[in-house]
């Protein structure tokens, strides 16, 4: 009932953000977030039970009705838009201020509250044509909150990469509504599966929405926009803008008829997504690139859960299917809470220290404890660590796919290698994060920028500090989530809603209490063994290492040493550059080594392919000189042409 | 009632896991025709460490001696979850295995973050190797789980459990085995013995830990030793057919036997050249694959 009205008010509050937010910086803020508060309310009225809100307007634009849509789905995708957006624009208050920003803060402001708006928008509409114009204003709106810093290179080149790949995708994603359109005939969306013709257009929004999402190998712009835009930005993209992709995925496989094979297809896609994003996050030096990466890997865990659910429902509606598809769902959220906090954390070293390279950083728990800790802890979250959210989901995706090997039956062969990419992936973020972690938080700092660390303000602590509990929730309450994960599974596949009516499974009911005994024995244990060992007696002395008499920053081991062995696993893969300029004589005077690591596919696959691509235009382009006599002779020779073309035409008949 | 017996399982688990490193190099001894040390011998360094005083990195913060703890705690959180033959688990629940692996990750990560807290090179190494070498036993792990889950069709340690592994036991049983050594830092991944720190794995990690910290680290190091062998035995010896006693009887001479095994091994083996590790774990997973297409092809569900 107060759904309406609560959504009406948050796009004007939302809108009204926009207008004020360059001026005044205190009532974009309120207004912020107030907008978050009242679409959390209208997504939560539809999460804990009442019915679908639809709305349908009478006046049209652009040529068509306005037709809104509101159900579990899209309800669950809303709460993590009003939830993120809300911590970001607070935490951007002190992190990208207008005293350090003067130009680009006031600006950052207004883009903000219009991709929060546009996000919206793209969730709520239930038509063709305005679900694309919505998403493209959401492609444009992230463009320049990507390139905010704009007076950097890199930044620029890293906003175009994005704005060229949304592009690519978005072709595809005009072919799909187009298509859609003409076999439907209207830009009406809505639950259409008893049309087996629409099925071949899944590939379409596969390509279109796959490479929003990030997904391997269309994930080619995510690296260096994620690294390369403010960490609030970073925040957003990671934590809700991917999932767009993956909402777009997951609104049409519900919706339209899907081929056979499309199910396997997004394991197999997820699969390899998983295993080599995070293959390349282990291999990275820059900490938000490391984080980017994760979420190419999280992106495959999602997708193997929507591939599982796809493949289920294919299968007379498998009670596997609901358990993978609901560890997807609470995954895309999972992965917008802790991908956040990770970013603000990385965004607060960024702050302090100017660099977001690790072989500059280092101990900096000491000068900057609560982002160490908070940060340690979104790690422990991400790399499916029992007590926390991550493992929460992962254990549900898990737990399906066990059940689905345990059928034998076709799906088995699809879900035995998502097992065990699940497996190596799990192991591969775990060492990915306790290389991150220690190389930026632990040990002897290493250069002096690491050492005057200073830690971050309270209002970026307190939104690090509020996403953080919020992992602690899901991990140790997950029983308090699962009606708001089980809604939105039931409005994708009705047929599930009756296996998923139970009010757990059960498992899901044992697991939180005994993860909040866990968490209570690990705290109670780590407090009594400190006080303990203090009772005995703290010497504090030198790192011992075997008699080191004066060791040095320098002699720490490094992230490139710390993910050697593995990188080493995944040579065809990453392609290390090396330049090395070795000792030379009996007293060396320099040496050096340099180790990058490409972007493989961007520069060994798409760089070739777009260099051949501008080879071709350039050629072209010489019909194109300014003369006007050539300019009339193509027209003859043209007209010619299509002339000799009807004579002969003409003459076949 | 429960309350007893939670704490009789804890007390087992707590008092009897020393007792494995002590067979093993009473084991190494006995092989190499020298008395060696007594079979208590962890039980006397644990008393005595757990006595000392602790020397702190200047570079350390609480995470150094926190992570032992948490590890402790998460191995001996998955020890309750493994059933003990006819006594069955502390707790046990669909999915509960899986939690256990997730639980060895856990104590991955802490006992890896602390060595890390020191900021010297040999424990970045140990650590770096750790991580590696996790990512091939963990899937040969998970691997060997699914065998017994598709075995038995359940995802419940006891019933998985229970039965022997069926034609594939044998393959099984080689693949855990070597993902025991693995795990736990033994001959021919690593060796417990020497102190040479450019060649160690587990040793290497916990150089700079001294005091009740490493008391509680070599603890919990003999636990997750004595929980890999109560896995491999289970899941090898059909003790659910068994009568309780009998079943009981096998469960701890299964567990000898493994940690003989683990002694023999090292008295007959050299430690692998690094570079050979990941193909001997590379085999263990494939090991635990056949055993799971075995599962899979015999009996019907």
């Amino acid at each position: 009932m107060m759904t309406g009205p609560l959504l009406l008010f948050a796009a004007v509050v939302t809108t009204a953000a926009i207008v004020v937010g360059p001026k005044f910086r205190g009532a974009w803020l309120a207004l912020t977030l107030l907008g978050a508060a009242a679409a959390s309310g209208a997504a939560l009225s539809v999460l804990t039970g009442a019915a679908d809100w639809e709305w349908r307007g009478a006046f049209p634009i652009s040529g068509q009705l306005p037709h809104l849509l509101l159900d579990g789905l899209s309800a669950l995708f809303l709460l993590l838009v009003a939830v993120i957006g809300a911590a970001g624009a607070v935490y951007a208050g002190e992190y990208w201020s207008d005293k350090e920003h003067p130009q680009s803060s006031p600006r950052g402001r207004a883009w903000w509250s219009a991709l929060v708006l546009s996000f919206g928008t793209v969730l709520l509409c239930a038509n063709g044509l305005h679900f694309l114009i919505a998403w493209e204003v959401f492609t444009v709106c992230a463009f320049f909150l990507i390139t905010l810093e704009n007076a950097e290179r890199e930044v620029r080149a890293a906003g175009w990469l994005y704005l060229a790949a949304s592009h690519v995708g978005m072709v595809f994603l005009f072919a799909f509504f187009a298509l859609l359109a003409d076999k439907t005939g209207s830009w009406e969306l809505g639950p259409m599966r008893d049309q087996a013709g629409l099925a071949p257009l899944f590939w379409f929004a596969l390509l279109g929405f796959g490479v929003k999402a990030g997904v391997f190998p269309l994930h080619v712009w995510l690296p260096s926009a994620h690294a390369n835009a403010p960490s609030h930005v970073s925040a957003i993209m990671s934590g809700v803008a991917i999932k767009m992709g993956v909402y777009g995925l997951l609104r049409f496989t519900s919706w339209l008829p899907v081929p056979p094979i499309a199910g396997p297809v997004l394991i197999g896609l997820g699969a390899v997504s998983a295993v080599l994003g995070i293959a390349f996050a282990f291999a990275q030096n820059d900490i938000k690139r490391l984080l980017a990466y994760c979420s190419v890997e999280n992106i495959g865990i999602i997708f193997i859960g929507l591939g599982g659910a796809l493949v289920a429902s294919s299968e007379g509606n498998a009670s596997w299917g609901a358990l993978v598809l609901t560890g997807a769902l609470l995954h895309v959220w999972n992965h917008g809470l802790f991908k956040a906090l990770l970013f603000f954390g990385a965004g607060s070293v960024l702050h302090s220290t100017g660099t977001r390279e690790m072989s500059k950083l280092g101990g900096l728990w000491k000068t900057m404890p609560w982002t160490a800790a908070l940060f340690a802890l979104g790690a422990a979250a991400i790399s499916g660590l029992p007590m926390l959210n991550g493992f929460v989901s992962e254990w549900l995706v898990y737990l399906g796919l066990f059940d689905a090997v345990n059928t034998r039956s076709a799906s088995a062969w699809a879900a035995l290698p998502a097992v065990l990419a699940l497996a190596v992936a799990g192991a591969l973020a775990l060492a990915s994060f306790v290389k991150l972690c220690s190389m930026v938080f632990l040990g002897a700092p290493r250069t002096q920028a690491a050492q005057h660390a200073h830690d971050c303000g309270p209002s970026m602590r307190g939104v690090m500090l509020a996403l953080a509990t919020a992992c602690v929730a899901i991990g140790l309450a997950p029983v308090l989530f699962w009606p708001l994960v089980r809604r939105a599974a039931a409005s994708w596949n009705p047929a599930w809603a009756t296996a998923t009516s139970a009010p757990l499974p059960a498992p899901l009911s044992t697991l939180g209490p005994v993860q909040a005994a866990l968490g209570l024995a690990a705290v109670g244990a780590a407090v009594w063994l400190w006080r303990y060992a203090k009772r005995n007696g703290f010497k504090r002395a030198l790192t011992w290492d075997c008699g080191y008499a004066e060791p040095t920053a320098r002699m720490q081991y490094t992230g490139g040493s710390f993910g050697g062995i593995v990188s080493g696993w995944f040579f065809w893969l990453l392609r290390p550059e090396r330049k090395w300029h070795r000792p030379h004589g009996v007293f060396p005077t320099e040496a050096s080594q340099i180790e990058r690591i490409p972007e493989t596919v961007l520069e060994q696959v798409i760089g070739p392919v777009a260099a051949a691509v501008m080879r071709v235009s350039t050629a072209t382009r010489r019909l194109q000189h300014g003369r006007l006599q050539s300019y009339i002779l193509y027209l003859v020779a043209g007209i010619a042409a299509l002339a000799v073309l009807v004579v002969l035409s003409g003459g076949a008949q | 009632m429960i309350i007893i017996e939670i704490i009789l399982r804890l007390a087992l688990w707590l008092v009897l896991a020393p007792l494995l490193p002590g067979i093993i190099n009473k084991v190494k001894a006995w092989v190499a025709g020298r008395r060696g040390p007594p079979v208590l011998q962890l039980y006397y360094d644990l008393a005595k460490l757990w006595q000392k005083g602790v020397v702190l990195s200047t570079l350390a913060s609480p995470g150094f001696i926190a992570g032992p703890a948490v590890a402790w705690i998460a191995v001996l959180a998955a020890a309750q979850l493994l059933p003990l033959g006819p006594a069955g688990a502390a707790l046990s629940f669909r999915g509960d295995v899986l939690l256990l692996v997730y639980l060895l990750a856990l104590a991955r990560f802490c006992t890896v973050w602390a060595a890390m807290e020191t900021g010297s090179a040999f424990e970045g190494m140990g650590s770096a190797r750790e991580v590696s070498y996790a990512v091939l036993s963990e899937a040969a792990l998970i691997t060997a789980v699914l065998a017994l889950s598709v075995h038995t069709g359940s995802v419940t340690l006891v019933t998985m459990l229970a039965p022997a592994a069926g034609a594939g036991a044998v393959l099984l049983g080689a693949g855990l085995f070597t993902v025991l050594l693995a795990e736990n830092c033994r001959v021919p991944f690593d060796d417990p013995n020497t102190h040479l720190e450019l060649t160690m794995i587990h040793e290497a990690m916990i150089l700079d830990h001294s005091g009740p910290p490493l008391a509680v680290i070599l603890h919990g190091a003999s636990m997750k030793l004595l929980l890999f062998a109560l896995l491999l035995t289970e899941a090898v010896l059909p003790l659910g057919d068994l009568p309780a006693l009998q079943a009981a009887g096998a469960l701890a001479g299964g567990v000898l036997a493994v940690t003989m095994g683990v002694g023999l091994v090292e008295s007959l083996l050299a430690r692998f050249a690094f570079r050979r590790v990941p193909m001997l774990l590379t085999m263990a997973f494939l090991l635990c694959l056949f055993a799971l297409l075995m599962a899979w092809k015999g009996g019907a569900a």
